[in-house]
């Protein structure tokens, strides 16, 4: 069975060797545009057949699958599901339209929903035209088309050519460039995840320049936060904590890797060395402190130290939990949906994903046991990471929590056994189950993804994984790595479903530009910066994200991209933002995670309390990224603002707007620390209310206030200090010792602290607009 | 509400109207061939007020749910299955074949069987077995319906009681909670549409993984009440202003965004003013809600609860408090049941306490939901993540080990049967030999008497359906009314 699905595959991958081109992307001057297979046709029947008549021969009915031309076609006994060219005699399009129940498809019992007249005419018409298979667009190798040549005064780089041919061809305008104060703003927090101090607007605003933005851009690029602020965005991929996760959710010390991440960034460390570090660093030969520390990526997985645990099942967990990690960030495929049967929709049979997974099935840590590194605060920022790693400190097989060296920590990371492990096939995913009757099984890649990897006797390693995943000729790699990028961005990944590019994605909106940006990619050596630079020196990302009423009809969720999007920033960011604009921040880069102060009863919910003594020095004030993070009781400010708990690899977070979220913002004392702290900036600015007010919505909305905004904020402030005046003690509770000793009027600062919290809670400040 | 506002809510909603595949313009109909061809069913949600109150697609039989979740893993043999064949072959090796293929957390295969030293006696028109230690109980023996062939698939805490609140054994799924309040959303409006409440010695194991929304929007994850000081983080104004001047502050925030609102036209500032303003609600309602001591002293008495100390009692009240505000989902946790013969987890004095925390409250919640006609409108959950072994685990004491073959957990209230036992286990408790209930069929049974096919409230997410009962399930309809 397992080997007729493997050839069924061969012939699946055959196919779309053979079938290389996109469908028509030209809207042509026809009344009705053509059909294209991945666009109109695959949805249809991914979402309504494959289940039964897709890749899972186990669950495959009457024989049929319609996930190929040969099997669409072959013959079911004088008749067949699609006969090319003749819709009539198709037995597919018979079912999906008949009205006997014990004859329709999907059937009843499926409870999907009857196919709509759409649905069946694209079908008809599909059959009409021959009814073409053309493989998963995803898998297809990266198309060479050059930009299209649109002539307009808009367009500053190729990504806006692809950009406005779709709205040409819709008649839509673009957006007009957003206001400078705005831009500004917006690339800040996009690169650095930081607002601009005031130093930096008042330099932007006055740079008169024609490439004032492209040096703004340069020097954004270069600051060390921007490493911080792409570092995050990683470490949420990496699924990186501060503790083991599950009942006990002890402490470990993985910080050296996330110095590491945030150093390979700020250096703009190639994407495809910085891949092959992290998957297979120990593999390479004589590798450095960097690249063996590099690999803790793969040791960000869960620990159970429950009483009774089996430490194999933990294992096996640990290396499900790589499997997947490893498809779903740099494959963009739903790989653990094969770890218990076939994939039911893409081509990945449930021996490719034992086959994937035997390449990390050979490592020696195991549950809680395993090797490390010892590294010492500052090592990897500095000289030390590109050393050697040298005899004495190759990892040993040892417990974590061994005595580190003196004021060393263990990090720790992977190490091959010398002899591999077996890898079996689990019956149903379950490790005690392992299928030896199939026998062991060889490390492998899913034939459908090219390229193949290389013939060769010894077994593949994770080393081959990797550069297998980087190879030029993958063309899932760059393309779900640019598509990331984009998301964080424009909100939303040219392909929507960026978790998952499978025959169950959202079908790109410019496919053309997803492969032209990949290119791109891998022509400029991997480098992120230049693909940053890319996108945001284009007029596409520099428009505004005023949302436009002409649009509501034509293009209501802005897929085309005629305006910017006004996005949510991160809890992360929110706080981050309130320390800059209040003078709070210290902006030290790196170093172990910090604790800054939370409210009580965060542990009443967790098994074990947690060591939490709020940091006192300058380390309450370091950026969000570095605050200790305890996977069973998350620091609450982020889990409101919807950062994962990282048990798993997490692409994308979402973006909700909650009550708790108003009152953390209204309330939280570390707000209102910053709150005191930006009144007593507002105040050392100008004598005059009208200034200090300005000063303040400057500081954390990045521009001036509009007449009425800044007249709400005055009338407010004059009625609080009124009513602070009439109870001296309610006015003096809002205040810190600096404002306290100020020359100010206790009302009066207390009523420039009400304010400052005002700015804090606008829907503004934590938007990137 | 002013005009501009009406008309961009008005567009938000059919945005999103059309997104669910009604008007499909031929524009965006290729984008949602795309991303559509949802199976089953999905709840319309006004993404300005996404916990607004929706109806099921099916007549439901009950509006709310409260789950008092006995985390540890609750002996049955010492509460529910009173086994004279245990007592009988006390301290023998338990047959072979039982034992075959089994898998335990800690026992080495060494152990002996344990009869229970407990005295049961037989209650209600059922002829109910209950140990002396659930003497409140006996109140509601003919409320309740026994399930007392439920099994599990997991046997360590963590991933047993992920397995139990959200069908999977991994974090990153649902709750059911989270579940109910997509599907049903809330008619609760100055509260969150799921609660949860914890009491005992300490969290349970998972922690916020237990009612997390997964993949759905954070909208729906359950928020913590805290039984000491305020019960939701931060919802206390700083030192210092006044109810008067949060109103000044609150209108000062809200006309801003009102500013921005007009300028950018973003529909996403609408929902921010709605959750300010509920915000500003849940200040005073939170606090009203906490006061149990406004409870009549008869009440609080039947729940054996004194004001001001937190206790499993007081979330028990609280829980029907929060039911009669309209929240959705209310479920309370209580420590420790987990009883290996250790420190303070032996089977002796440490399960009485625990069985006293909580035999009261439990019943009195059951009595007091009936007695106020809300029983009918709200099922009531009684159990823990699994149950204990008919072996005897020796450590410091004698205890059990963890047990997901065959235990007890009952559930009460609207379409549900009263006082009736459904399933057996054979004499020594070791299977289930009639009426087996798996977790993913209580799953179904509950969804279902929320008005839901288990089968059809799906969320798609990366590129599939998913369900709160994967692709298990079935309706005890043997349970119900």
């Amino acid at each position: 069975m397992m080997v007729s699905a493997k050839s069924a595959l061969r012939t699946a991958a055959a196919t779309l060797a053979v079938f290389t081109v996109w469908g028509g992307q030209q809207t042509s001057a026809a009344a009705e545009p053509a059909i294209d297979f991945n666009r109109d046709i695959r949805p249809i029947l991914s979402n309504n057949c494959f289940q039964c008549h897709g890749p899972d021969s186990a669950e495959r009915e009457a024989d049929l699958r319609l996930d190929s031309f040969a099997g669409a076609t072959s013959d079911l006994g004088g008749y067949a599901g699609v006969a090319p060219g003749d819709p009539d005699a198709s037995e597919l399009l018979r079912r999906v339209t008949s009205t006997d129940p014990g004859d329709v498809m999907p059937p009843p019992k499926s409870k999907k929903p009857r196919l709509s007249e759409v649905q069946t005419a694209m079908l008809r018409r599909w059959i009409e035209s021959g009814a073409p298979y053309v493989g998963h667009w995803a898998f297809a190798p990266l198309s060479k088309a050059e930009p299209p040549q649109t002539e307009e005064p808009w367009v500053r780089n190729g990504i806006d050519h692809f950009i406005l041919a779709q709205l040409q061809a819709k008649g839509i305008p673009p957006s007009p460039e957003a206001g400078r104060e705005v831009l500004l703003r917006r690339v800040c927090l996009d690169l650095t995840g930081l607002p601009p101090g005031s130093e930096q607007r008042e330099r932007f605003l006055a740079d008169e320049r024609p490439d004032a933005w492209e040096r703004l851009v340069e020097e954004l690029l270069r600051s060390p936060h921007y490493g911080e602020r792409w570092g995050r965005h990683w470490l949420d991929q990496a699924r990186y904590a501060d503790s083991d996760g599950y009942a006990i959710d002890g402490e470990r010390q993985m910080w050296p890797y996330r110095d590491w991440v945030i150093r390979a960034l700020n250096e703009d460390m190639p994407f495809d060395r910085f891949t092959i570090e992290q998957l297979a660093g120990d593999l390479l030969p004589q590798p450095t402190r960097g690249q063996l520390a590099a690999t803790a990526f793969q040791r960000n997985t869960l620990i159970n130290e429950e009483g009774g645990s089996d430490p194999e099942q933990f294992r096996v967990e640990a290396v499900v939990d790589r499997t997947n990690t490893t498809g779903a960030v740099w494959l963009g495929l739903t790989l653990g949906c094969a770890q218990c049967h076939t994939h039911k929709f893409d081509p990945v049979t449930q021996r490719e994903y034992y086959e994937f997974f035997a390449f990390f099935n050979n490592s020696t840590d195991r549950n809680n046991r395993g090797a490390t590194l010892s590294v010492r605060q500052g090592d990897l920022l500095g000289e030390a990471r590109d050393e050697p790693a040298v005899e004495q400190e190759a990892p040993g097989q040892q417990g974590r929590k061994a005595n580190p060296l003196r004021g060393a920590v263990p990090l720790m990371i992977m190490q091959e056994l010398e002899k591999p492990r077996e890898t079996f096939l689990l019956t149903r995913g379950d490790f005690t189950r392992p299928d030896r009757e199939l026998g062991p099984l060889r490390p492998g890649v899913p034939s459908a993804v090219p390229p193949a990897l290389p013939e060769s006797e010894a077994p593949a390693t994770r080393l081959d994984l990797a550069r297998w995943l980087v190879d030029p000729e993958n063309p899932l790699t760059p393309r779900v790595t640019v598509n990331r990028v984009w998301m964080r961005f424009f909100g939303r990944g040219l392909v929507e479903t960026e978790e998952d590019l499978g025959t169950q994605s959202s079908y790109p909106s410019h496919p053309e530009l997803l492969d032209w940006l990949s290119g791109q990619f891998i022509a400029g050596g991997w480098s992120m910066k230049s693909l940053h630079r890319l996108i945001v020196n284009s007029a596409t990302y520099r428009q505004s994200s005023l949302v436009r009423p002409d649009l509501n009809e034509i293009d209501p969720r802005n897929v085309l991209l005629a305006r910017q999007a006004r996005l949510r920033v991160e809890g992360e960011i929110a706080r981050d933002a309130a320390l800059l604009s209040s003078g709070l921040l210290s902006p030290e880069i790196g170093g172990p995670s910090v604790r800054p102060p939370q409210p009580d009863g965060v542990y009443a919910f967790t098994q074990r309390a947690k060591n939490w003594k709020a940091d006192t020095g300058p380390d309450r004030y370091r950026r969000g990224l570095y605050t200790f993070f305890y996977r069973s009781a998350p620091y609450p400010l982020f889990t409101t603002f919807d950062a994962p708990d990282f048990q798993t690899v997490c692409t994308r977070r979402a973006r909700s707007n909650t009550p708790l979220q108003a009152l953390t913002m209204a309330n939280d004392p570390a707000f209102m620390e910053c709150a005191q702290a930006l009144a007593g900036r507002m105040a050392e600015s100008s004598a005059a209310l009208p200034e200090q007010v300005r000063f303040g919505f400057v500081a954390t909305q990045g521009r001036a206030p509009g007449a009425r905004e800044a007249e709400l904020l005055i009338r407010y402030a004059e009625e609080q200090a009124e009513s602070f005046g009439a109870e001296p003690e309610a006015g003096m509770a809002l205040l810190d010792e600096k404002l306290r000793a100020s020359e100010l009027a206790p009302e009066r600062a207390a009523a420039l602290v009400c304010v400052a919290r005002a700015l804090f809670n606008t829907d503004s400040f934590i938007t990137r607009e | 509400m002013k005009n501009h506002e009406r008309l961009l809510r008005d567009q938000t909603r059919r945005h999103f109207f059309r997104n669910c595949g009604l008007g499909v313009g031929s524009a965006a109909l290729q984008q949602l061939l795309a991303t559509d061809g949802w199976a089953g069913y999905r709840p319309r949600i006004d993404p300005a007020v996404p916990m607004a109150s929706r109806s099921a697609p099916e007549s439901p039989r009950v509006k709310n749910v409260i789950y008092l979740f006995m985390a540890g893993g609750p002996s049955q043999l010492e509460l529910f299955e009173d086994k004279p064949a245990l007592r009988q072959y006390h301290g023998q090796a338990p047959p072979k074949s039982l034992m075959q293929g089994k898998r335990f957390a800690f026992l080495k295969g060494t152990e002996t069987l344990l009869g229970s030293g407990r005295k049961f006696g037989r209650y209600g028109r059922s002829g109910m077995s209950l140990s002396e230690l659930f003497p409140h109980h006996r109140k509601i023996v003919d409320e309740v319906c026994w399930l007392r062939g439920m099994t599990t698939d997991v046997f360590n805490h963590g991933p047993a009681k992920l397995f139990m609140n959200t069908g999977f054994q991994a974090p990153g799924r649902p709750a059911m909670g989270a579940w109910a309040t997509y599907g049903l959303g809330s008619e609760a409006s100055d509260m969150p549409g799921f609660v949860v409440l914890q009491s005992g010695p300490r969290g349970p194991r998972a922690g916020s993984s237990l009612w997390s929304s997964g993949f759905l929007p954070t909208s729906f994850q359950g928020v913590p009440f805290r039984g000491k000081g305020d019960p939701i983080l931060h919802l206390r104004s700083p030192e210092g202003l006044t109810r008067n001047r949060e109103r000044a502050f609150y209108d000062v925030v809200g006309a801003l965004n009102q500013e921005r609102l007009a300028e950018t036209g973003d529909p996403e500032i609408l929902t921010r003013l709605n959750a300010y303003e509920m915000a500003f609600r849940m200040q005073t309602s939170a606090p009203e809600l906490m006061e149990i001591s406004a409870e009549p002293a008869r009440t609080l008495e039947s729940y054996g609860v004194t004001p001001g100390q937190p206790s499993f009692g007081a979330n028990c009240v609280l829980a029907r408090r929060l039911v009669e505000r309209g929240v959705r989902f209310v479920q309370l946790y209580h420590t420790n049941w987990d009883s290996h013969g250790g420190p303070g987890e032996n089977l002796n004095q440490d399960f009485e306490t625990v069985c006293r925390d909580v035999d009261q409250a439990s019943a009195a919640l059951v009595l007091d939901l009936k007695e106020r006609g809300m029983l009918e409108d709200t099922l009531v959950i009684w159990g823990g993540e699994f149950g204990r072994t008919p072996m005897g685990e020796v450590r410091d004491t004698v205890g059990r080990d963890h047990h997901i073959d065959a235990f007890t957990l009952w559930v009460a209230g609207g379409g549900t049967k009263p006082g009736l036992i459904h399933g057996a286990t054979d004499d020594l408790g070791f299977g289930v030999i009639d009426g087996r209930v798996h977790v993913h069929d209580l799953h179904a049974t509950i969804l279902h008497l929320l008005g839901f096919d288990h089968e059809q409230l799906t969320y798609r997410f990366q590129g599939r359906d998913f369900r709160l009962t994967d692709v298990h399930g079935r309706v005890v309809r043997e349970i119900l009314t």
